[in-house]
C-alpha cells in the first residue's frame, strides 16, 4: 500500500524535475497544439508573421525547436497529411528558422528536404516554385525584396501563382545539390541503430474494402453522420505531432535487465549475544609501581658482573612469578651483550620470556652480532632447546661462529674457540635443531680446515655418519 | 621509592632528601588507600560515593590521568550511561594527556640519565631530573604510571558497543601488537574484544590470529575431540605437577651450570668443562627439555591466579570454544563447527548458555536444515530479555527468508525491530543497551526482504539506514543499485508508461483513412532515461530517490570497495601463510603478490607470530598434536574461507559489472557500457549467465559505437553452424551462490543428506529462462542483419526467435521492423495485429485543438 503511494509520489517528483533536464524526443502536448495552430493559420496570415510566431514559441537553436522542425519535416514528407497552404507554411518555417544572417542555406539541416521538394516532378508547381524562391532568397542582393513574397499569406500565394510564367524554370537535382553543397553536408557520425531507424508512425488506413483511400469520400463531413472509414485529418495531425519521435522506430534489441544477485551465504545478519564487554576500572591507579625494583636493580648489577648464586636464583624466581616483569626489568637489546657475558642463564631466561614480544627480533640481531664467546654460545644453545628460534637466525649465528674462528689471529684463542664451536655444533645436530644439509658444505669445510683439533675431527665424523 | 634507585648518586640524593621522600611515601600510602576505597565502591556499584572518593584522590594527585580516567568511567555509570560519545571524548583526552606526560618525563629521563653518567653531584641533578616528585624515579623504566592501556581498551569498548567495529579494531590493534607487557586480565579483555569485533566485521584473518594467540598465551587449548570432560579434570592436576617441578629443575640447572658461569675460567677449567661438556651437554639439555614446558604451565598458573578473579578457566574454555564455533561458522567450515558446538555443549552441560544454543541453531541454519534451526531457536529458554528476544526474532526472520516465506520473515523482522526500540526506552540504560540495539543490522535483513517482495523504495530506505554500519560492504551498494533497477524495471522510475516490457504498446492516432499506428517512444529501450542531477541519494523529503545515476554511483562504490578488499585480503592473508613454511612463502607470495617483501617487513608482529606458530608445529609430537590441531584447523578454515571469499567476490563483481553495463546502456553511454561489458566477459570463471549478459551488452554498445563487426563477434560466440546455441542452462541459473558445501565439506567426505537439503532451498538467479535468453540472441542477430540490409538472414533469425517465444514482444516487434525495413508495410501490419501481447492505446490529444 505505502509502496504504491510512494511510487506515485515519486512519479510526480520525477515529472516535475524531468522537464528541466530530460531531452525529450517528442513534442509535448502544448507544443504540438502551438505548432498545429500555426499551421492552421496558413490560410489567413502572412508567412512572415507565422514564422516570427514560430520563432518566439520555439527559441532559436533550442532542442525543442529542432524536435518541432523534425516533426514538421516528417509531416511534409507525407503528401496528404498537410493541405497545400500548410505545406508552404511548413517549408517557410523550416527555411526561415534555420537560415539566419549568420548561417546560409548549406547549414540548414533540412536542405535535402528542400531540394527533394524542389525536384519532385509530382509535386504542385507552385510548391516547387516556392521552395526555389526560398532557396534563392538568401543570395538575392536586396534584403528587402527577398522577403517580399513572404509578406503574403500562403493561400494568397497559391491563388496568385501563375503557372504559365516562364520565370519558373526548374533546375535539375544535381544542379541544386552542387549549388548548395549538399554532398558536403553529411552527418559526421551515426550509429546503425539510428541509421536503420524508421519513422515511428505507420499509416493504417481503416477503410472498407476496395475503396480508394485518396478520394475525399471519407473526409469527415460537418454535420453528417460519420461513416465507416471516415476520419478527421486535423485530429490525426495533432496526434502525430505529439507522437513523432526524433529517434523513430529503430531495430529492436533485446537488452535483458540483469538479475538480482541471490542472497549470499552469511549476507543476512544472524544475531548472537556477544560478550558483554564492560568498561574497565583502571586498577593501576595510585598503585605502588615499585614492583620489580629489586629485579631491576639485580639486572642492572648483572650487566656489570656475575651475580651471586642466591641473587641469580632470586631473579629467576621473580621473573617466574610475574610473567610481565620481564618487560619492566630494564633490559634493552643494547644491554644484552653485557648480560650474556656476565649472566648467561639470566639472559636465557629473559629471552625465553620475551620470545613473543616484537622486540625479540632486535635482541636476536644483537645476539648474532656480538663477539663469539663461550657464554654467547651457551645462551644460543640453551635458547635452541627452550624455544623455536628462527632458522635464519641460527644459520647466521653459525656462519658468524665459523668466520670468527677463521679470523682470529691468536692461535691459542683460535683453538679454544674452534673447540667451543665444534661442541656447540654437535649439540645442535644431536638435538635436531639444525638441518645438517643446510650447512653441510660450510661446516665440512670448517672441520677440514681445523682437522688438527680433536673436536673438529669428531664433528666431521658425526657429519659423515649422518650422510 | 627514590631510595631504591640503583645509581649511587641518586641514592645519595635520596639520603639527603630523606624527609621529602618520606612525605612522598605518606602521600602515596594515603592515595593508595583512597584508591582501594574507590575501587571497592566501584565494584559494589556505589558510583556516587566512588566519585567522592576519587575527587579526594584528585586533590592529592592533581591531574593524574588514571584518576581522571576512573572518574570519567564512574561518572558515566553514575549518570546512567546516557552519553557514550561524551565519555569517548573524555577518555580520548585522558589518553592524550597521559601520553604527553609520558613523553615529557621520557625526555627528562634522558636528561637525567646523561647527567648521571657524568656523575655530577647527585642531589641537584636528581631533583632537576625528577621534578614530578610523585612520579618518582622508580617509574622511569616502569611506565605504568602513564600507561594508557586501560583507557584505550575502554575507548575500544565504547566503539564496540556503538557498533563501530572497525574503529574498535583499529584502536585495539596497537595494544594487541604489543600485548606482552600488559597484565593478563586486561590482555584477555583485549583479546576477547578483538575477537568479537573481528568476527563482527567478518575479519577472519584477524580473528584467527587472536584465536591462536589466545590458546597459546592462555594455555586454554580446545583440542582433544574425544574426551573433553576428562581433559578438564586433568588440567589442574597437570598444572600442579608441572609447577612443582619448576623449582627443583631450575635449581638443578643452576647447580650444573655454576661452573660455566664461574668468573675466571682458567684454561684448565675451560678444557675440563669442554671435555666434560661433550658428555654433559646432553644431560643438561635433557634437564632443560624437562623444564621447558614449565614456562607454559607457569603462565597457566599465573593466568589462573590473575584471571580467576573474573572468569573461571572452564568458563574461559567454554568461551573460547564458542569463539571457535563462531570463527568456523564465519569461515563456513561447517563440519568442524558442528564438532566444536558439540564440545561446547558438553562443557556447558548444566550451565545456561543461550549462546551455545543460538550458535547451534545458526549452524543448522547455515547447513540448510531450517526446520532444525527453528526447533533449536524455540528451545532457547531465555526469552524475557528484550535484547535476546530481538535476536531470536531476527534469526527466525532469517530462517523464514531462506525458506522463501518472505511475509512471515517480515513479521519477525519487524518484531525484532520493535524489541530493539523498546530496548532503547528501557531504563536504566547500560552501555550494552547500545550494542544490544541491533536495529541497524536487522534493518539490512528487512531491506533484503523488501527487495525479495519487490518493494524497491522500502528496501532502499532500509539499506540506507543499514549503510550507517555496512557502508564498507560492497554487497550493500549492490543491493541499493538493485533497488534502483527494480524501480526501473517495474516502471516506477519512468514517468511514461512505456516501460512495461511484457507487451508492445501502440498508439492509434486518428480515425478512418487517416489512422496511423505509432510505436511508442521508449519501446526501443535505447532511449535516454531521465538524467537527474543534484543530490543523488536523497530527495528533498529525505526519502531515497532511486534513479539510474544513483545506481551507477552505488555500483562504482561497490566496485571500489571490492577491489580494495581484494588487496587488503591479500595483505592480511599473507602473514598467516608465512607461518606454514618460511621457505615456501617467497614462492607463494611472489606468484601471488609482488609486494610481498614490503608486507614481510611491515608486520613485525606477524613474523613473530609466524615464528611462534612454526614452533608449535616443530616441537615434538605431543605438542604438535596439541597445538597443531588448532593451528591447522584455523589455517585450513582460513584458506578455504579465502577461497570462498574470492569466489563470492568474483560473483559480486560479475553482478556489479553486468549492472553497470546495463545502466550505462540505459543512460546512453555506449563507451562506458562497452568497457564494463568487456571487463565482465574477461573475468576469469565468469558464470555463463553473466557471460551471456556481458556479450549481449557489449554487442549492443558496439553497435551504438558503429562497430557492428565487433558486435557480431560478440554474438557469434553462441553461433555454431548457423544455429545459435543455448547461452546457459538451468543449472547455471541455480548456481547463483558460491557453493555452500565448499571445500571443507568435500575434504571431509561431504554430506550427501545435507547437500540434498541445500539444493531444495537454494534460491537461484531469477532471470530469463534459458530459451528466452536463446530467443533474445536470435532477436539481436536478426536486428543486426536487418541493420546491414541482410533481410533474408534477418527473417530466418527472427522466425527462430518467434518459434522459441511466440509471445515475446521483442521478437514480434523485430519481425514487424524487418518487414517495414524490407518495404513490406502490409505484412508488418498483419504481424502487428496477430501479436497477442499488444495493446493499442488511443492518443489522448485529440480534443481541445482550438485553444
Amino acid at each position: 500500500m505505502s509502496e504504491k503511494n510512494m511510487s506515485t509520489k515519486n512519479n510526480n517528483n520525477n515529472n516535475s524535475s524531468k522537464k528541466k533536464t530530460k531531452k525529450k524526443m517528442t513534442l509535448s502536448a502544448d507544443e504540438s497544439v502551438k505548432l498545429f495552430n500555426l499551421l492552421r493559420a496558413a490560410d489567413q496570415r502572412p508567412f512572415l508573421e507565422i514564422v516570427s510566431d514560430f520563432e518566439s514559441s520555439f527559441p532559436a537553436l533550442s532542442f525543442s525547436q529542432f524536435v518541432v522542425s523534425f516533426s514538421l519535416s516528417t509531416l511534409l514528407q507525407d503528401k496528404k497529411m498537410l493541405n497545400p497552404a500548410q505545406r508552404l507554411v511548413g517549408f517557410a518555417i523550416l527555411h526561415q528558422a534555420y537560415n539566419n544572417k549568420s548561417s546560409a542555406n548549406s547549414n540548414n539541416p533540412f536542405l535535402p528536404l528542400f531540394i527533394t521538394g524542389a525536384c519532385n516532378e509530382e509535386a504542385e508547381r507552385y510548391e516547387r516554385a516556392f521552395i526555389l524562391q526560398l532557396l534563392s532568397s538568401d543570395s538575392s542582393p536586396s534584403p528587402n525584396s527577398k522577403e517580399q513574397f513572404l509578406k503574403q499569406s500562403a493561400s494568397h500565394y497559391i491563388k496568385s501563382f501563375d503557372p504559365s510564367l516562364s520565370l519558373h524554370v526548374f533546375p535539375k537535382r544535381e544542379q541544386l545539390e552542387q549549388q548548395y553543397g549538399v554532398k558536403a553536408h553529411v552527418e559526421p557520425f551515426n550509429c546503425p541503430f539510428k541509421d536503420a531507424s524508421l519513422l515511428n508512425a505507420l499509416p493504417d488506413p481503416d477503410l472498407p474494402h476496395c475503396s480508394d483511400p485518396n478520394s475525399s469520400e471519407f473526409d469527415l463531413q460537418h454535420g453528417a453522420k460519420p461513416k465507416l472509414g471516415s476520419g478527421d485529418r486535423d485530429e490525426t495531425l495533432i496526434g502525430l505531432l505529439s507522437s513523432l519521435s526524433l529517434e523513430g522506430f529503430g531495430p529492436p534489441w533485446a537488452r535483458p535487465i540483469p538479475p538480482q544477485l541471490p542472497v549470499q551465504d552469511g549476507e543476512l545478519v544472524w544475531l548472537n549475544p556477544g560478550d558483554n564487554h564492560e568498561l574497565l576500572w583502571d586498577y593501576s591507579m595510585c598503585v605502588d609501581t615499585s614492583r620489580g625494583t629489586v629485579v631491576r636493580d639485580l639486572i642492572a648489577k648483572a650487566l656489570k658482573g656475575p651475580l651471586a648464586p642466591s641473587q641469580q636464583e632470586q631473579v629467576l624466581l621473580e621473573l617466574a612469578n610475574d610473567p610481565k616483569l620481564v618487560y619492566h626489568c630494564g633490559l634493552t637489546p643494547r644491554k644484552l651483550p653485557e648480560l650474556v657475558e656476565n649472566n648467561p642463564l639470566i639472559a636465557v631466561e629473559v629471552l625465553t620470556k620475551l620470545i613473543n614480544s616484537p622486540e625479540i627480533a632486535d635482541y636476536f640481531t644483537v645476539l648474532v652480532n656480538m663477539d663469539m664467546s663461550l657464554h654467547s654460545m651457551e645462551v644460543v644453545n640453551r635458547l635452541t632447546t627452550a624455544v623455536e628460534l628462527p632458522s635464519e637466525f641460527i644459520r647466521m649465528y653459525i656462519t658468524n661462529c665459523i668466520s670468527s674462528c677463521e679470523n682470529i689471529k691468536d692461535k691459542y684463542m683460535q683453538n679454544r674457540l674452534v673447540r667451543l664451536v665444534c661442541v656447540f655444533l654437535q649439540s645442535l645436530i644431536r638435538n635436531n635443531i639444525i638441518n645438517v644439509k643446510d650447512l653441510f658444505i660450510e661446516v665440512q669445510a670448517f672441520c677440514i680446515e681445523f682437522s688438527r683439533i680433536r673436536e673438529a675431527a669428531a664433528l666431521f665424523r658425526l657429519l659423515k655418519s649422518l650422510e | 621509592m627514590e631510595a631504591r634507585d640503583s645509581s649511587s648518586s641518586s641514592s645519595a640524593a635520596a639520603n639527603r632528601e630523606g624527609p621529602s621522600a618520606a612525605e612522598d611515601e605518606a602521600v602515596l600510602s594515603v592515595a593508595a588507600a583512597l584508591a582501594k576505597d574507590a575501587a571497592l565502591h566501584f565494584q559494589s556499584g556505589k558510583f556516587a560515593e566512588c566519585v567522592d572518593v576519587l575527587n579526594q584522590l584528585l586533590l592529592k594527585k592533581p591531574d593524574d590521568p588514571k584518576v581522571l580516567h576512573n572518574i570519567a568511567i564512574t561518572e558515566y555509570f553514575r549518570d546512567g550511561c546516557s552519553d557514550p560519545k561524551r565519555l569517548l571524548d573524555v577518555l580520548n583526552n585522558v589518553k592524550k594527556q597521559s601520553e604527553e606526560i609520558a613523553r615529557a618525563s621520557g625526555e627528562q629521563v634522558e636528561a637525567g640519565g646523561s647527567l648521571a653518567s657524568k656523575t655530577v653531584s647527585g642531589s641537584k641533578s636528581s631533583t632537576l631530573a625528577h621534578p614530578l616528585s610523585s612520579a618518582s624515579s622508580a617509574n622511569i623504566m616502569y611506565m605504568d604510571e602513564f600507561d594508557t592501556c586501560v583507557a584505550t581498551v575502554n575507548i575500544a569498548v565504547i566503539w564496540f558497543h556503538l557498533h563501530e567495529y572497525v574503529k574498535a579494531l583499529s584502536v585495539l590493534e596497537p595494544l594487541y601488537q604489543n600485548i606482552g607487557p600488559i597484565d593478563e586480565t586486561t590482555a584477555l579483555h583485549i583479546c576477547l574484544l578483538l575477537l568479537d569485533a573481528g568476527l563482527a566485521c567478518h575479519d577472519a584473518p584477524k580473528s584467527a590470529d587472536v584465536l591462536i594467540y589466545l590458546e597459546k598465551a592462555f594455555g586454554v587449548s580446545c583440542t582433544s575431540q574425544s574426551d573433553n570432560g576428562s581433559s578438564v579434570a586433568q588440567q589442574p592436576a597437570n598444572l600442579v605437577g608441572k609447577s612443582s617441578s619448576l623449582p627443583s629443575s631450575s635449581l638443578a640447572t643452576d647447580a650444573s651450570n655454576t661452573e660455566l658461569v664461574s668468573n675466571n675460567a682458567s684454561e684448565k677449567g675451560l678444557s675440563r668443562t669442554l671435555s666434560e661438556e661433550t658428555l654433559d651437554y646432553d644431560p643438561v639439555l635433557f634437564d632443560i627439555d624437562v623444564t621447558r614446558p614449565t614456562g607454559l604451565s607457569l603462565s597457566n598458573d599465573i593466568l589462573r591466579n590473575s584471571v580467576d578473579r573474573s572468569i573461571s578457566s572452564v568458563d574461559l574454555k567454554l568461551k573460547l570454544h564458542l569463539y571457535r564455533v563462531r570463527f568456523l561458522l564465519l569461515t563456513r567450515n561447517l563440519k568442524q563447527a558442528k564438532r566444536e558446538v558439540k564440545h561446547a555443549m558438553n562443557i556447558a552441560r548444566g550451565r545456561d548458555s543461550p549462546m551455545a544454543l543460538l550458535l547451534k541453531s545458526q549452524l543448522e541454519y547455515a547447513r540448510g536444515n531450517h526446520r532444525k534451526a527453528i526447533k533449536l531457536l524455540m528451545a532457547s529458554s531465555n526469552r524475557t530479555d528484550t535484547g535476546i528476544l530481538s535476536m531470536f526474532h531476527n534469526n527466525l526472520g532469517c530462517i523464514y527468508y531462506q525458506l522463501g516465506k518472505y511475509h512471515t520473515s517480515s513479521v519477525f523482522f519487524s518484531k525484532a525491530l520493535n524489541n530493539c526500540s523498546s530496548l532503547r526506552k528501557d531504563k536504566p540504560l547500560k552501555l550494552s543497551t547500545f550494542s544490544q540495539d541491533n536495529s541497524l543490522l536487522i534493518v539490512y535483513n528487512c531491506g533484503m526482504q523488501y527487495l525479495a517482495c519487490g518493494k524497491p523504495f522500502l528496501a532502499a530506505r532500509c539499506f540506507q539506514k543499514a549503510g550507517l554500519i555496512f557502508y564498507n560492504r560492497p554487497l550493500l551498494w549492490l543491493r541499493l543499485a538493485e533497488c534502483c533497477l527494480m524501480a526501473l524495471e517495474t516502471g516506477i522510475l519512468k514517468s511514461n508508461l512505456a516501460q512495461d516490457r511484457s507487451e508492445i504498446r501502440i498508439s492509434v492516432i486518428g480515425k478512418g483513412k487517416w489512422r496511423q499506428l505509432v510505436f511508442e517512444d521508449g519501446i526501443l529501450r535505447n532511449g535516454n532515461v531521465d538524467l537527474e542531477r543534484g543530490d543523488l541519494v536523497l530527495g528533498s523529503d529525505g526519502e531515497p530517490k532511486l534513479s539510474l545515476p544513483l545506481a551507477r554511483q552505488c555500483l562504482h562504490n561497490a566496485l571500489f570497495l571490492l577491489n580494495g578488499s581484494e588487496l587488503s585480503y591479500l595483505k592480511s592473508i599473507f602473514p598467516s601463510n608465512s607461518s606454514v613454511d618460511e621457505n615456501d612463502t617467497t614462492d607463494i607470495a611472489s606468484s601471488k603478490n609482488l609486494n610481498h617483501k614490503n608486507l614481510q617487513n611491515i608486520d613485525l608482529k606477524a613474523s613473530t607470530v609466524a615464528v611462534s606458530l612454526g614452533q608449535i608445529n616443530a616441537n615434538g609430537d605431543a605438542k604438535e598434536q596439541k597445538g597443531g590441531t588448532t593451528q591447522e584447523l584455523v589455517q585450513n578454515s582460513l584458506t578455504s574461507y579465502e577461497d570462498t571469499c574470492k569466489r563470492e567476490n568474483m560473483l559480486i563483481k560479475q553482478a556489479l559489472l553486468a549492472n553497470l553495463a546495463y545502466i550505462e546502456l540505459e543512460l546512453g553511454n555506449p563507451i562506458k557500457a562497452h568497457l564494463n561489458a568487456r571487463a565482465l566477459c574477461e573475468l576469469p570463471e565468469c558464470s555463463r549467465v553473466y557471460l551471456f549478459l556481458g556479450h549481449i551488452f557489449a554487442a549492443e554498445a558496439l553497435c551504438l559505437l558503429n562497430r557492428e563487426k565487433e558486435a557480431i563477434e560478440h554474438l557469434s560466440i553462441y553461433l555454431s553452424e548457423g544455429n545459435v546455441e543455448l547461452p546457459f542452462s538451468q543449472e547455471d541459473c541455480e548456481r547463483g551462490q558460491v557453493d555452500r558445501t565448499g571445500d571443507c565439506e568435500e575434504l571431509n567426505g561431504g554430506q550427501a543428506s545435507a547437500k540434498n537439503s541445500y539444493s531444495q532451498d537454494v534460491e537461484g538467479i531469477v532471470f530469463l529462462k534459458p530459451e528466452e535468453a536463446h530467443a533474445a540472441l536470435y532477436v539481436n542477430f536478426a536486428s543486426l542483419y536487418a541493420m546491414q540490409g541482410e533481410f533474408e538472414l534477418a527473417h530466418q533469425f527472427v522466425s527462430q526467435a518467434l518459434s522459441l517465444t511466440p509471445n515475446s514482444p521483442e521478437a514480434n516487434l523485430t519481425a514487424v521492423y524487418i518487414n517495414l525495413m524490407h518495404g513490406k508495410p502490409q505484412e508488418a501490419l498483419a504481424k502487428l495485429k496477430q501479436c497477442s501481447r499488444i495493446r493499442f492505446l488511443s492518443s489522448g490529444l485529440t480534443s481541445n485543438i482550438s485553444s
